[in-house]
């Protein structure tokens, strides 16, 4: 399932600290992808939606933190889905064809193919994929439409300051290490993550476990679960025929 | 035309083969969903649909699991000294050339006990927790630990079934008739279950 990771991989590199908050991105994504506008509520922060939702693809997480000079810090971090290499969506997923690798690592899905079951919840190591009221999975799929056209995504499009950056995977990370970034949070994590991110801090600063993974009970279940499904029950036949073979029924007429 | 005993009420009967035909539905697209066999999802016209009938499914099968605990469950549970005379000996079916002698068993043996108590904790834990993913979609927590366990009870289902199966038929001549007409020579049944017959005449 997992796939070779593409040549011409494409990214998107997120530097939150050049991000103004404007939220253009979210808007530019709502406008390509035809996604429903929202009223939104007052619930003490500028970041709504609070979180991802099935018509609101990528948002602008807004974090209030002290630091060592200011007594409030902002950072502004887009979210979105981080397009995994191994990405356990597409692990878990019963449904062929439902969520798909396209040829520059993007993670897709087509709804038609869906079943609904919800199970890539529970395999998403960054809680992603969100359902509609068709119960079909909606998440951001880097503007795989746009992208295989030679176009960039809608959000970093939009990206008035540069926060957003599109691009081949490997100059992304390449400029972003020339920029003075040493560690590019998602450069190895899952195989390589399509959302990169140029952190200045600790990763948890942002939001952003310091060591993502797929949850350890879906690892499991692939590498242990899955191959026993096909042992178990061809050891499970094998070891009746040998039985009736080796050692024969069980004849009540010889027990004396 | 020898004496006959019953074994299973036509109720019974209809029962268990409504669990069997049920519970190989559910393994086969089970393992379509597993392995993403899209020849078997063709079968049944999509995944989609595959989806479907694999969760009606699962509400025949946890209906009429729960129907078998009127029949075998107060039985299981009485588990004593021939019981573990009867597993020390591996039930009898592990020597072909000396016969083994094994404790006398009742209206069910010890493996069958066994297989039953497993099946219903296991049948138990993979109803549960299909039903959980099917009509619990929010909650990331709960689905992870439904999906173990859903997968947990599967790994389970899928050795027990095939052993049962074979146990029930070809490795015992003679009791495959049970699962179609209920009856079974009384002179077989003496040898087979002979507390069970003990307990019939005292009545």
């Amino acid at each position: 399932m997992s796939t070779t990771p593409a040549a011409n991989r494409k990214a998107i590199l997120v530097t939150p600290e050049v991000c103004i908050g404007c939220r253009g991105c979210q808007t530019a994504c709502k406008s390509w992808n035809q996604l429903p506008g929202i009223p939104t509520k007052n619930r003490g922060s500028a970041q709504n939606p609070p979180d991802l939702e099935s018509n609101t693809y990528n948002i602008i997480r807004y974090s209030e933190l002290p630091s060592e000079n200011n007594p409030v810090r902002w950072l502004f971090i887009s979210r979105r889905c981080m397009h995994c290499d191994d990405a356990g969506c597409m692990k878990i997923c019963p449904a062929p064809g439902a969520l798909y690798k396209t040829r520059e690592g993007a993670v897709a899905f087509d709804r038609d193919k869906c079943i609904g079951c919800r199970l890539c919840v529970a395999g998403c190591p960054f809680d992603v994929p969100r359902y509609d009221k068709n119960n079909k999975v909606m998440k951001c799929h880097l503007c795989y439409d746009r992208i295989a056209e030679g176009l960039e995504p809608a959000c970093s499009k939009a990206c008035p300051t540069g926060a957003l950056r599109f691009g081949d995977r490997d100059k992304l990370i390449e400029s972003a290490r020339k920029a003075g970034h040493e560690k590019i949070y998602g450069e190895a994590d899952l195989g390589g993550l399509g959302s990169i991110f140029a952190f200045k801090d600790a990763p948890k600063i942002y939001g952003y476990a310091e060591k993502p993974g797929i949850p350890e009970s879906v690892v499991f279940w692939h590498t242990v679960l899955k191959p026993f499904a096909v042992v178990g029950l061809g050891g499970a036949v094998a070891a009746a025929l040998l039985h009736y073979v080796i050692v024969g029924p069980h004849r009540e007429e010889e027990v004396q | 035309m020898a004496e006959m005993v019953r074994k299973a009420k036509t109720g019974e009967i209809v029962n268990h083969w409504v669990l069997a035909v049920s519970c190989i539905l559910l393994i086969i697209t089970g393992y379509a969903f597993l392995f993403q066999l899209k020849q078997i999802g063709a079968l049944f016209g999509g995944f989609n649909a595959m989806k479907a009938v694999h969760n009606w499914a699962g509400v025949v099968f946890s209906l009429s699991l729960l129907a078998t605990t009127y029949s075998y469950l107060s039985e299981s549970l009485h588990l004593g000294p021939d019981d573990r005379e009867w597993l020390r000996k591996g039930g009898g079916y592990l020597t072909r050339d000396k016969p083994v002698k094994i404790p006398p068993m009742g209206k069910l043996n010890t493996g069958q006990k066994l297989y039953y108590l497993a099946v219903l904790l296991g049948g138990i834990a993979i109803a549960v927790s299909g039903f959980v993913i099917w009509f619990w979609p929010d909650g990331r927590v709960i689905r992870i630990v439904s999906h173990l366990a859903h997968n947990l009870a599967f790994s389970l289902f899928i050795v027990a079934v095939p052993v049962h199966a074979y146990l029930g038929s070809l490795a015992n001549p003679g009791t495959f008739r049970i699962m179609v007409y209920g009856t079974v020579p009384l002179e077989f049944a003496r040898k087979k279950y002979p507390k069970w017959i003990e307990e019939m005449k005292r009545k």
